[in-house]
């Protein structure tokens, strides 16, 4: 095994145990929600374990995982060694040890914050010290990243940067830009109040800088699998990439509209004027640009792999698709839950009917669908895609690939609908108990059970997805090829405009909309100071 | 950096699409909105930027009647930090001169009607000292005491009880109880919208911040207070916290609540 392979199965292995934890944690917490009577339910408990789930899914299994593909491709896409694999390990023991620090005060219920923080209630220090390791490993696997890139293209002038390889450097410029807000708000603001130093906290400035970084990260967990959709799935469906611009100009658009967008979530906060608000609203508006040109080349590309292996007719290349192959059936699945996930956030960005669905199900279901359906399916898909030339060793059994993955979707979409319908009715999110016996209440008794019943279901499908992984570590297995090839366009990116080859122009963009967008929000704090909200504890 | 027609065209798009946000959402839109509810628009723009209070969309509403509050005390930065710098020999001095007859030396109640105070917490002393000064709580031993002490004495005070530690009072985790008790507790009862107790009163709980220690408490003192709340004899809870849960629980509840929480 070469140290690549290593350091990327380090990395998936990390993220996907912190996935399994969490899965258990995602289902207890239903079952407290709905009117069966679950085990060791209390309302501190169940903080607790929305705390562990949120930072587990959200910081960890996303962190590890895109780093490890990172590095992955790389090598692979680059066809040259990874620079400075010494410091990749560095900031994977720095990352790891980051994770298990902030795990101890959680384990301990010194940190019941929640994921998002919620200043100003503080938690144990070492909590947030622990984040910001996770943080500084990334931001390390981001320098990596650029200079594999810089490397590549000193050495190759004039040629355009393989996809993956551009793609996984925006996501990394992206990181950078992302962690900025929720550094500063950590580093200056909770840091000081968890330590002692200070005892009253800006919670307007701690929520306007948590809000910046909180859609690009979305982005961060996403575009592994946008990656994906534009460079394996169409390989593995025997085709070929239908437009290499489209993937780029996509990680290009997602670099610059995730960031000046994140006041979205903050629609009902009172320390904004209303006129940022619609800005930032209608940045948002674009994000669906990249989403549509993605699907639309992406299902571009399977018809023209569909058409090759001999799919005639308007709709016979769909059929004609090799749907027993694990990255082509997440692609479909995934596609599917991005409608619904997609049509919900639509309602949640419009300044208007985001009243009505704020901190209701309809979020937690919004989210769980992009994130934990159309994103962490393609994290499957991409683990059974690579796992055989980590290990050498093919799975003896795909099936139980496809079965997962079906099971996970269905899971997920039997989870999350009941969840839009019972957060339009006004079922409150992060709530630990409801009086099912109010009338009012009552009926949503049995869509919560309903529900839970997903979560069941995507249990089982976390629990197959780890069988899977492990038996590919076997030596019964067959042996398999360890090259990597990624899809190749119908027309080659022979030559590309710099502007699609690096991302100079896109960082200057991304500058001017933040200044517009977060410049005077930001620095109202600073002209017209609120006072304080006193520091409170809860270690 | 513009070189190329494709990054023209996008600069471009994105250019056009926030001049017309801005106008839109800086402008138009707070003008518009602003002719409805009677807002000129200069000031619904304004509003609109944030340099102005208030929306765009709505008239500021004028409160006609002066708020009352439940307590005079604000836990703000300077009140913290003077509770954080006390003079702990006039603490010392005092407790011992005027609070010991009730509340025993060292703060260690020697009669059930009567609080313990070693080991509370300085903020709960002092927002209830503070209260009984402002009469806000009203007792006819206390409120005397209380109207005597400067707030210099009172932080003093405060922090001196809760200097100390070979009191009753301490911070242990509820383990067990009756069946009934523990729900209580740990859960509350939701149909009833009662919170657990837990819930403020436990080790690191996300309850307000002057909540005080009640493990370990005298019996007949939590009782009686229990039941002043729920009467509204006693109102000096801000929002109605435990007026709102003393008044749902029953009499046996509250007795049970009370042998519980003093046995700890």
């Amino acid at each position: 095994m070469r140290s690549v392979e290593r350091l990327t199965l380090a990395h998936l292995w990390a993220g996907f145990a912190a996935f399994a934890v969490a899965c258990v944690l995602g289902v207890w917490q239903m079952w407290v929600r709905s009117p069966l009577t679950a085990p060791l339910s209390t309302p501190d408990h169940y903080y607790q374990s929305v705390t562990a789930h949120g930072v587990a899914m959200a910081y960890l299994l996303t962190t590890f995982f895109v780093m490890g593909f990172g590095y992955y491709v790389a090598e692979t896409s680059l066809s040259r060694p990874l620079p400075g694999k010494g410091w990749a390990w560095t900031a994977y023991v720095l990352s790891l040890a980051g994770a298990l620090t902030a795990a101890i005060p959680i384990l301990l219920n010194k940190a019941t914050v929640l994921y998002t923080f919620y200043p100003p209630l503080t938690g144990s220090a070492l909590f947030y010290l622990g984040l910001v390791l996770v943080v500084v490993g990334s931001w390390i696997w981001c320098a990596l990243m650029l200079i594999a890139m810089g490397q590549w293209r000193r050495d190759h002038p004039g040629e355009a940067v393989p996809l993956a390889m551009f793609g996984t450097t925006a996501n990394a410029v992206m990181w950078l830009w992302t962690t900025v807000g929720v550094a500063a708000e950590v580093l200056f603001l909770i840091l000081p109040a968890a330590l002692g130093l200070t005892q009253t906290i800006d919670v307007g400035l701690s929520r306007t800088l948590f809000s910046w970084t909180l859609h690009a990260i979305v982005y961060f967990w996403l575009i592994p699998a946008y990656i994906a959709f534009y460079t394996m799935a169409p390989a593995e469906a025997g085709g070929r990439l239908y437009s290499d611009t489209m993937g780029r100009l996509t990680f290009v658009l997602f670099l610059i509209y995730s960031l000046p967008v994140g006041m979205h979530h903050l629609f009902m906060d009172p320390e904004h004027a209303t006129g940022f608000k619609f800005l930032q609203m209608t940045l948002t508006v674009l994000v669906a640009v990249p989403t549509l040109l993605t699907v639309f080349t992406i299902s571009a590309s399977m018809e023209v792999a569909g058409r090759l292996r001999g799919g005639t007719g308007l709709f016979g290349w769909i059929r004609a698709l090799p749907w027993e192959r694990p990255m082509v059936l997440a692609t479909g699945l995934a596609f599917f839950m991005l409608w619904f996930g997609g049509g919900g956030g639509l309602v949640n960005m419009s300044f208007g009917m985001n009243a009505m669905v704020h901190n209701t199900s309809w979020v937690t279901a919004h989210f769980h669908l992009i994130f934990g359906g159309t994103v962490v399916i393609m994290y499957f898909a991409i683990a059974y895609s690579i796992w055989p030339k980590l290990t050498g060793w093919q799975s003896p059994n795909v099936s139980l690939q496809r079965l997962q993955l079906w099971l996970w979707a269905i899971g997920m979409m039997v989870m999350t609908l009941p969840w839009h319908y019972l957060g339009l009715q006004g079922q409150w999110r992060r709530v630990a108990t409801f009086d099912y016996t109010n009338p009012l209440i009552a009926p949503w008794g049995k869509w919560v059970v309903f529900s839970l019943i997903g979560g069941l279901i995507l249990l089982l499908s976390a629990a197959l997805f780890i069988y899977n992984l492990a038996i590919m570590h076997r030596q019964p297995a067959r042996k398999a090829t360890t090259s990597q090839s990624y899809a190749l366009a119908l027309h080659p990116p022979h030559h590309v405009p710099a502007s699609l080859n690096g991302f100079r122009l896109w960082n200057a963009v991304v500058l001017v909309l933040m200044l517009l967008a977060y410049g005077y929000p930001i620095a109202q704090f600073f002209i017209n100071p609120a006072p304080g909200a006193v520091v409170h504890r809860v270690d | 950096m513009l070189s190329d027609p494709l990054s023209k065209y996008i600069t471009g798009g994105v250019a056009a699409l926030v001049v017309a946000a801005i106008i839109l959402g800086f402008v138009v839109v707070p003008i518009v909105q602003g002719s409805t509810a009677e807002i000129d628009p200069w000031t619904a723009i304004c509003r609109s930027l944030g340099i102005q209070a208030g929306s765009p969309a709505r008239r500021t509403p004028v409160a006609k009647t002066g708020a009352r509050p439940v307590s005079d005390v604000i836990w703000d930065k300077a009140t913290l930090e003077r509770l954080n710098h006390p003079n702990r020999e006039v603490g010392a001095q005092l407790a011992q001169e005027i609070c010991a007859a009730c509340h025993g030396q060292n703060g260690v109640s020697p009669d059930s009607k009567y609080p313990h105070l070693s080991g509370q917490s300085a903020l709960a002393i002092y927002k209830q000292l503070h209260d009984f000064r402002s009469g806000v709580r009203q007792n006819e031993l206390m409120s005397p005491v209380a109207q005597a002490l400067t707030d210099e004495q009172m932080i003093a005070l405060s922090n001196h009880y809760a200097s100390l530690t070979q009191g009753t009072l301490d911070r242990r985790l509820i383990v067990e109880a009756n069946p009934q008790v523990d729900r209580l507790i740990r859960t509350g009862d939701t149909a009833r919208g009662i919170p657990g107790c837990q819930s403020c009163h436990g080790v690191g709980a996300g309850g307000p911040m002057e909540t005080p220690t009640i493990s370990g408490q005298r019996r007949q003192y939590i009782s009686t207070q229990l039941h002043n709340f729920a009467t509204g004899a006693r109102r000096n809870d801000v929002f109605d916290r435990m007026r709102g849960v003393a008044a749902r629980l029953t009499d046996d509840e509250i007795e049970l609540l009370a042998r519980f929480y003093a046995e700890q």
